[in-house]
């Protein structure tokens, strides 16, 4: 069981309808900070389990929960005396399956036969005259929030608990909200969702028998017959006792140890590990899972980290996992064919990357993948000198701006060209690529024969050097020819040896030596370069990139 | 396996018993039992704990009407009506009224329109151009007796999804007392019986008492004539009118006389041998009815609320007694079953006929009828208290 199709309108940064169709198995929900991420995975936890942060929204409804906006023009439409709808909340899922056929309607957003649930918050008729009033009394500021209240049905309009969904969802998140006693709300809810019907049973058996063993206790017994005898408040008898009052006793007075320590008390890294794989864990047959996960890089080292995606990899099965990141390990690590490009309430996929690629990104997942996925624009480049050299240049013609600063993001990606280009056709990205020629143009155009001349893509632009250069000058024992065709000389080329000279400090008598120095201290000089304060030109084919 | 069953059996044949019992055979696939009464809809609930001390999750009990509001109406309504439907109006009559023809001078002064009973010539809201009125009331209530011909409609916009929906949940679908069902209600089995659900009806026409509305569709079937309804081939449902004809709940001399009452239908044998010290019919004076009450306490029946009871003691109406069962029954009969108890060839009409057969069937051993009898009057089976 899984979700299909995630709706929401008017909640948080959602402004009108938004709509995600997820993958089955892994989602990986990657965006700009406010982008909505974790909005996403709240408003499906909301949806499925009636809690947010924690706690049941019922009761702590605020107008917080709208979208600015909507709640903005229905304010600016009242005071304008022009007609305005209350601003409702709506997060709807779509769900597919075996077995429920209980949740199948029409009761939803598109009107058409669906199995899901659909959580409203939305204004309640039967305070109609006070909203009425409310109204003549013209002053209204905001969302008249306690008038509204939480609808949550089926696609079949009936009325639901979190209990009658069979979708059951683990967020795991770093916040931690606790009970009041210290033990945690969500570990609480994972390791109660792990049980059978009949292990519930017994675990509240077990605890009242311990409030009779407690009781039976002499000490206890002794006290008791003290304070009754003592206490003179009614006729009535005065005890101590276990509580045994709320209905989940148990669930609030146990507490959850790892090794000895309160769950609480371990590291907030440990924790989300914890929770995760206890929620993979989960083998209920009746109930499918659903795993929130916010962020996982957060509280994780490396390892740790790595740790955490090969146990989701393995354990996958048949749950459905939204992850929220901002690491391209975790992306590339988990396979960027789940990735979810949020953007500006849109959504795109890489889904049909090509099998090699989402294994290439997943073996070296050291890429910088989501650099490429998150920019406005791109300028891929072979290493750290091409990246400094580039990023001077944009300044020399921007003002003195790096390119970040206008979201241009310049990226290396060693030799791995090739597999950025085929990420960023899907994303439909504008990407500069800069290379070298080497000495042979042929090469070069054939290895980007799918960018260039007739197959040209309107948002690839690949930049090289059309010149080969070629000279006398040999080096290293084998005395092999140097490469005049590589972004070194081509500067020196655009330039003086006299300007090269005083910008890198050297006083070199011949271009060769020079040649040799830059080849040798490739990144000194890069950074010399992007610090120098001398005017200096770039080629063409780099200027090109930067336009 | 698909299969429609039908079983008509007499009062206390032990229908719901065999409903219930059928229903706890089945361990993996979900039931539903319905029928249209509250009280009876807490019968089989009591039923079913006394049998297996809990309702299992597999098995929903739902009156009628509930059950036509959940699966019948909401999850599809929005090809016809797209509002909130707020919840069902139980009518006594047809719903819907627009207007009076010729209005009586009381509502022309007021200037209203509602049911009134010297007002003449009704118009009600007609379903194709005034559909909203024509279902709903105005808090959006679904009015009762149009709720099936609006989930038959439904049904028709959906492409069948309803009944898809109903057969996916359940593989089972029980109807107790089917013998109240009417109307559109009727068309509704229809499509169930040719769905990929099993259906297992009991009934008993000779216990006609109510309807669940009284519309034109199907009139010529209600009540007792339900029978009639099934016997259609096309129809495909087996009918089994043999298995269940032993009275468990009335001694005999209740069953000989209730048998009376439907000499057209095959008579049936009391399996309740148990004695008391109070075993039979009793005719019991006016003067004498608060110390026959305290004396052997029976549930009073009657026919409607302004029947004059003794409130100390539990009472009933002839109708809402349906399914019940009580050790001893005070009657409080209407003119017309007197003149039939007197002399069994005298007029009684079909509901009447069924609310008192109704009423003599729901005791185990004794039935008090109250009557101010001429001392030298003899009924054959009755005996005369003090």
């Amino acid at each position: 069981m899984n979700i299909t199709k995630v709706t929401i309108e008017n909640y948080k940064c959602f402004n009108g309808k938004f709509t995600l169709t997820p993958n089955k198995g892994l989602n990986i929900i990657v965006g700009d900070n406010e982008g909505g991420k974790s909005t996403i995975l709240e408003a499906i936890h909301l949806a499925l389990t009636g809690l947010l942060n924690g706690r049941y929204l019922k009761n702590e409804l605020t107008q917080y929960l709208f979208n600015i906006e909507t709640v903005n023009s229905y304010v600016k439409n009242i005071s304008e005396k022009k007609p305005a709808t209350l601003p409702h909340v709506l997060i709807e899922l779509c769900i597919e399956g075996e077995d429920i056929a209980l949740f199948e309607g029409d009761g939803n957003i598109d009107k058409k036969k669906d199995c899901g649930v659909s959580f409203r918050i939305c204004f309640d008729e039967k305070y109609q005259a006070e909203y009425e009033e409310l109204l003549k009394a013209g002053n209204i500021k905001t969302v008249p929030i306690e008038y509204y209240d939480i609808v949550w049905t089926s696609f079949a309009r009936q009325g639901i608990t979190a209990k009658s969904i069979p979708l059951k969802s683990a967020l795991i998140d770093s916040t931690s909200s606790r009970y009041q006693n210290g033990s945690d709300i969500y570990i609480s809810r994972i390791i109660r969702e792990n049980l059978e019907h009949k292990e519930i049973v017994d675990i509240t058996q077990a605890y009242r028998k311990m409030q009779e063993v407690f009781m039976d206790e002499k000490a206890i017994i002794a006290i008791n017959d003290k304070i009754k005898t003592a206490a003179k408040i009614s006729d009535k008898d005065v005890k101590l006792s276990v509580d045994l009052s709320s209905k989940n006793a148990w669930e609030t007075s146990l507490m959850t140890y790892l090794d000895d320590i309160p769950f609480h008390n371990i590291g907030k890294g440990e924790q989300c590990i914890v929770k995760t794989k206890l929620a993979l864990g989960h083998k209920k047959s009746q109930e499918a899972n659903i795993i929130l996960i916010e962020e996982p890089e957060n509280h994780l080292s490396h390892t740790k980290l790595n740790e955490l995606i090969q146990s989701i990899k393995e354990n996958l099965g048949v749950k459905q996992i939204f992850i929220s990141t901002h690491s391209s390990f975790v992306a590339n690590k988990l396979g960027l064919d789940s990735l979810i490009l949020l953007n500006d309430s849109k959504t795109v996929t890489l889904k049909d990357l090509k099998t090699e690629t989402k294994n290439f990104f997943s073996h070296l997942s050291g890429y910088d993948t989501l650099r490429l996925i998150l920019c406005k624009k791109a300028i891929l480049v072979e290493g750290d000198s091409d990246e400094l050299i580039i990023q001077k240049a944009y300044m020399n013609t921007n003002g003195n701006k790096l390119p970040i600063e206008k979201g241009i993001d310049v990226i290396s990606v060693g030799t791995a060209f090739l597999r950025f280009l085929e990420v960023a056709e899907k994303l439909n990205k504008p990407v500069a690529v800069v290379t070298d020629n080497d000495g042979d143009v042929t090469a070069l155009e054939t290895k980007y024969e799918n960018f260039i001349g007739s197959k040209i893509k309107p948002n690839i632009s690949i930049c090289y050097d059309p010149t080969v250069d070629s000279g006398a000058l040999v080096i290293g024992k084998k005395n092999k020819p140097f490469n005049y065709n590589t972004l070194e000389p081509k500067i020196l080329k655009e330039n003086s040896r006299a300007i090269l000279n005083t910008i890198l400090g050297t006083a070199y008598t011949t271009d060769d030596d020079l040649h040799k120095y830059m080849k040798a201290n490739k990144t000194e000089c890069a950074l010399k370069i992007f610090e120098t304060v001398e005017a200096i030109k770039f080629p063409q084919y780099i200027l090109s990139a930067i336009k | 396996m698909k299969s429609n069953k039908l079983i008509v059996a007499a009062a206390g044949a032990g229908k719901t018993t065999f409903l219930v019992n059928e229903a706890l055979k089945l361990k993996d696939e979900r039931v539903l039992i319905t029928t249209y009464t509250q009280a009876n809809e807490a019968e089989i609930r009591k039923k079913l704990i006394e049998v297996n001390q809990c309702i299992p999750p597999n098995v929903t009990v739902q009156t009628w009407f509930s059950f036509l509001l959940q699966h019948g109406v909401r999850p599809f309504q929005g090809g016809l009506f797209e509002k909130e439907i707020t919840g069902l109006i139980l009518v006594n009559s047809q719903s819907g009224l627009k207007a009076y023809r010729n209005q009586c001078e009381d509502c022309k002064q007021k200037r209203i329109v509602k049911v009134c009973s010297k007002c003449k010539d009704p118009i009600y809201f007609g379903e194709e151009k005034e559909f909203e009125r024509h279902y709903f009331s105005k808090e959006h209530k679904i009015y009762s007796d149009k709720i099936s011909k609006f989930v038959f409609r439904c049904n028709t916009v959906s492409q069948g999804s309803v009944i898809e929906r109903l057969s996916n949940i359940y593989s089972h679908i029980f109807i107790d007392e089917v013998q109240d069902l009417a109307g559109y209600d009727l068309e509704l089995l229809k499509l169930l019986f040719k769905a990929n659900t099993n259906t297992l009806l009991v009934g008993d026409p000779r216990q006609g008492t109510y309807s669940t509305n009284s519309s034109a569709k199907n009139k010529k079937f209600k009540k007792a004539a339900i029978v009639n309804f099934f016997e259609d081939d096309s129809m495909n449902i087996e009918m089994d009118t043999t298995s269940l004809v032993t009275n468990y709940r009335c001694n005999n001399s209740i069953c000989d006389l209730s048998n009376k009452l439907f000499p057209d239908l095959p008579t049936t044998t009391s399996g309740n041998n148990e004695t008391t010290n109070h075993d039979g019919v009793f005719l019991v004076r006016g003067n004498d009815v608060n110390e026959y009450l305290n004396l052997h306490s029976p549930t009073q029946l009657r026919e409607n609320i302004k029947t004059e009871v003794n409130q100390n003691y539990r009472v009933m109406n002839f109708g809402e007694s349906k399914g019940l069962s009580f050790d001893r029954v005070l009657i409080y009969p209407t003119k017309p079953f007197l003149n039939w108890l007197a002399n069994d060839n005298s007029e009684l009409a079909t509901t009447s006929r069924s609310k008192l057969y109704v009423a003599l069937t729901r005791a185990r051993f004794s039935v008090g009828i109250i009557c101010d009898y001429a001392d030298e009057l003899e009924i054959e089976g009755m005996n005369k208290w003090k």
